[in-house]
């Protein structure tokens, strides 16, 4: 495989195809084969959903403790208050997901303007 | 009274199609959400210097917004291919637990192969938050095409918001791309914590969080994650055995 053989328009899809979607695709296909017989109650299954749970709790983590970009502009203190204001809001509300996202995002920009 | 239904009785008034109650349920906060990830996912596609066409496609296919995120980093790096497919295969392998846990869920009588590969396809962060919080809701022989509706609803305008930023998504203020780096975190952690009911389900939220800590400390991103699943998982899982009867 070559650039001389492959016109050079291609490459950014190719590059998506192979080196994105595959090794992306591939997980969400076994997948399927591994939930071929599994029932909605069995309890490997619900074994499976709390990894799936606690793996995703990491990723939000991941992306408060250690944020990229412009996040990075509000301190620490700044990220943990609006992720625990949110959170303290939706017990107030009925588990009300927009209100404690709206709740977040106003601590956050408020802490992001005092850190100024 | 009736005189041998073939098909079900219709007592009740006439339901929408599932798909369209689903790609319905889509319009909101998920469609925000997923619209705000991916205008910078286009922008970052266009600032490597990609056509817009293979913008799109990169959220059809791969339909993983930090896969998109570490393609077009390591592209504008000059990665070589291989490496770049290995840390993506990484990083993406949270989508084996993921589906696996919701497609049972989805799956209706009668779903086919094809609609079950789709709906796995399908499978993202926020179709799984989202389909874990509505699909018990959905009578059984609906949720496979309600969980396609709505997923087609939450592709779709994810699609349009990488084609929108690929063409508009320019160096926005500090404060403001705080505040959208920031829906992402905030939207998940509200999601898990109002999902979460029984001891089990907080236990692995809650364990998921504090895990975290060392395991960022001393594990190799990809890995940390994954460690964090199952060691959380699994005491989670115990917490519900031993104190709770099967649900």
């Amino acid at each position: 495989m070559s650039g001389a053989v492959i016109p050079v328009e291609l490459w950014p899809y190719l590059t998506i195809v192979l080196a994105g979607f595959l090794p992306t695709e591939i997980w969400r296909w076994l997948a399927v084969l591994a939930a071929r017989d599994l029932k909605e109650d069995s309890p490997f299954l619900h074994w499976v959903r709390l990894v799936a749970t606690a793996l995703l709790m990491a990723v939000v983590a991941k992306l408060l403790l250690h944020p990229t970009g412009a996040l990075a502009s509000v301190p620490l203190w700044g990220r943990l208050s609006a992720v625990l204001g949110g959170i303290a809001v939706l017990f107030a509300t009925r588990r009300s997901v927009i209100s404690a996202v709206l709740t977040g995002e106003v601590i956050l920009i408020s802490a992001g303007m005092l850190a100024r | 009274m009736k005189n041998q239904p073939v098909s079900q009785p219709t007592s009740e008034p006439p339901k929408p199609h599932p798909a369209l109650e689903g790609a319905r349920a889509a319009i909101g906060l998920p469609v925000i959400l997923i619209g705000v990830t991916m205008v910078g996912v286009g922008g970052l596609a266009r600032d490597v210097g990609y056509p817009v066409g293979a913008a799109a496609l990169s959220t059809l296919l791969i339909w993983a917004g930090p896969a998109q995120v570490i393609l077009f980093g390591s592209v504008a790096a000059g990665v070589a291919l291989p490496a770049i497919a290995l840390a993506i295969l990484v990083s993406s392998m949270r989508f084996l637990p993921m589906t696996v846990s919701i497609l049972p869920l989805a799956r209706s009588r009668g779903s086919r192969r094809w609609q079950e590969f789709l709906a796995a396809h399908f499978v993202s962060m926020t179709t799984w938050v989202e389909g874990l919080r509505r699909l018990p809701d959905v009578p059984e022989e609906r949720r496979m095409q309600f969980f396609l509706g709505f997923s087609t609803m939450i592709i779709g305008g994810a699609t349009l918001a990488t084609i929108g930023g690929f063409y508009l998504y320019t160096a926005v203020p500090t404060a403001i791309g705080a505040a959208l780096l920031f829906m992402t975190p905030i939207f998940f952690a509200a999601s898990l914590v109002a999902s979460a009911r029984r001891r089990d389900e907080w236990t692995a939220v809650v364990l998921g969080a504090l895990l975290s800590l060392p395991a960022f400390a001393v594990l190799p991103s990809g890995a940390d994650f994954l460690a964090v699943g199952v060691v959380g998982g699994s005491i989670a899982f115990l917490a519900r055995s031993r104190r709770e009867p099967a649900p």
